[in-house]
């Protein structure tokens, strides 16, 4: 009797050949539960009444902010105290081969990512990185290449193709996204090389120690900017969506350290008198 | 000739054009390379002000908070900074809410660049091209570099008014595309927004901050 839910072995070990009953692949299973979840999540999400909201872009405002507190909840129990650990047991190399690991596990979704946004020459180091330091699972950076490599994910190859940006949307425990970027997760979650690649017990263990290790790792990265917003903005969540939508707005623009993102039309309403 | 004569033509009349020349000047768009140059000089000169404070580690914190608010007065503008943090709600605002306002802003804004002031010790920073927006702004891009390594580079692009004719100062940082005072403004008017409107609710949340700074 089937539970409903399969670990990536068990799924594939149900899969038959050629003649017997093809059951769904496991990969394939996890995104639609994804996807249904995320559907029903966008179902219990009530579109707040443009007078409400405080920002035009946030159709569903309300439900955004009890997410957001909830997750703020989760971080001040769970995530804070851990990542604040982690930031002062784990030491630098430790935490350095995490962030290497992490950014290795994307090159996959960078290189097919960049090759469909026409970045020939990124995919092709972003292959080369992940052949390379695929001899170490990621953990250490053979190619020195870290600056040279922009991380694309298929959100931005979304809005590459002029694919609409879609609402704002708190997801609980992942933070804000917007429709389009959540959409490009999912895809970008289904090329893990692990994933795709991974056998055997300890690469299981790894990939499963993925999501959780990234998140404490972010968190740690930014303690101090994520504290600051989080005790000291007068709105929180409002700062948290401005701050989403400008960084997200560089990266799609491919403007990282590079010339203001800032649409000039704002500053221009100062000096209209 | 009569002597009025003579005083006007040789020395009220060339006055006059002189005058009127340099008023042409001030009030032509300056070229951009000016601007450029105008704006890396702003942004050189901020920050041999804030090294000059870092050299005095020891100085207490009224001190302190004195030469932060003589810093903000002296490179940023200040007013402008105000008005464009409230969005369109500073049209509606009354003379007393924004002067009010203006005054708490820059007090948190201090209060905030003093409890986080000794997180500049140990960076250097490196001056990087300059970008003509517009022909109000020019954009000046640097970097922060600890000389520890203990912390990664900063990329930085400072937002300079360079309205001709007027002081060349300040408006907006922007650290890694993120823009501080985009960002202010957003929260401002979140906060303005959800309190149906009104402008004083905005001054209200702000002293409430001050206290707790």
């Amino acid at each position: 009797m089937h539970t409903g839910f399969m670990t990536g072995r068990q799924g594939a070990d149900t899969i038959t050949g050629t003649g017997g009953q093809r059951q769904t692949p496991p990969k394939i299973m996890v995104s639609k539960l994804i996807l249904v979840g995320l559907a029903g999540l966008l179902a219990a999400c009530s579109t707040t009444p443009p007078d409400e909201r405080s920002d035009s872009r946030d159709v569903f405002e309300n439900t955004n902010r009890s997410i957001y507190a909830f997750n703020m909840a989760a971080d001040t129990y769970v995530l804070e105290p851990v990542a604040d650990g982690y930031r002062s047991t784990i030491p630098e190399g430790g935490q350095q081969a995490v962030n290497y690991h992490l950014r290795w596990a994307s090159m996959p979704s960078t290189a097919i990512n960049s090759t469909l946004q026409g970045k020939f020459e990124n995919a092709g180091l972003a292959t080369l990185n992940f052949l390379v330091n695929g001899l170490t699972l990621g953990f250490a950076d053979l190619t020195q290449d870290h600056d040279t490599i922009e991380q694309e994910d298929f959100g931005q190859t979304l809005a590459s193709y002029n694919a609409p940006e879609g609402p704002y949307i708190m997801v609980p425990i992942l933070g804000p996204r917007t429709g389009r970027a959540l959409t490009g997760n999912i895809v970008d979650f289904a090329m893990n090389p692990l994933r795709v690649f991974g056998s055997g017990d300890e690469v299981q263990t790894v990939r499963q120690a993925q999501a959780p290790l990234g998140a404490v790792s972010f968190r740690a990265k930014n303690f101090d900017a994520f504290n600051d917003v989080k005790y000291n903005a007068l709105d929180p969540y409002a700062r948290t969506r401005s701050a989403y939508y400008q960084i997200r707005l560089g990266l799609l623009e491919d403007r990282v350290g590079g010339t203001s993102p800032t649409s000039e039309d704002a500053f221009e309403f100062l000096f209209e008198d | 000739m009569p002597l009025y004569r003579t005083l006007i033509n040789r020395t009220l009349i060339p006055c006059l054009v002189s005058a009127m020349a340099l008023l042409a000047a001030a009030m032509l768009p300056a070229s951009a390379s000016d601007r450029q140059s105008a704006a890396i000089t702003a942004v050189g000169s901020l920050i041999s002000d804030v090294e000059a404070m870092l050299e005095t580690p020891d100085a207490d914190r009224d001190t302190r908070h004195g030469a932060i608010t003589a810093l903000l007065d002296t490179h940023f503008a200040m007013d402008s900074i105000a008005a464009f943090s409230t969005g369109p709600y500073w049209r509606a605002a009354t003379p007393d809410e924004r002067e009010t306002y203006k005054s708490v802003f820059r007090d948190v804004l201090v209060g905030t660049i003093l409890n986080n002031f000794d997180q500049l010790n140990g960076l250097t920073y490196t001056p990087g091209k300059a970008t003509p927006k517009g022909d109000k702004f020019v954009i000046v891009s640097g970097k922060f570099t600890d000389v520890t390594g203990a912390r990664p580079p900063v990329a930085v692009n400072w937002r300079v008014l360079t309205r001709t004719g007027k002081p060349v100062q300040l408006f907006d940082i922007e650290i890694e595309n993120l823009s501080l005072l985009v960002t202010q403004r957003q929260e401002n008017v979140a906060v303005i927004r959800k309190n149906k409107g009104q402008f004083g609710a905005l001054i209200t949340a702000m002293q409430t901050r001050l206290s707790t700074q």
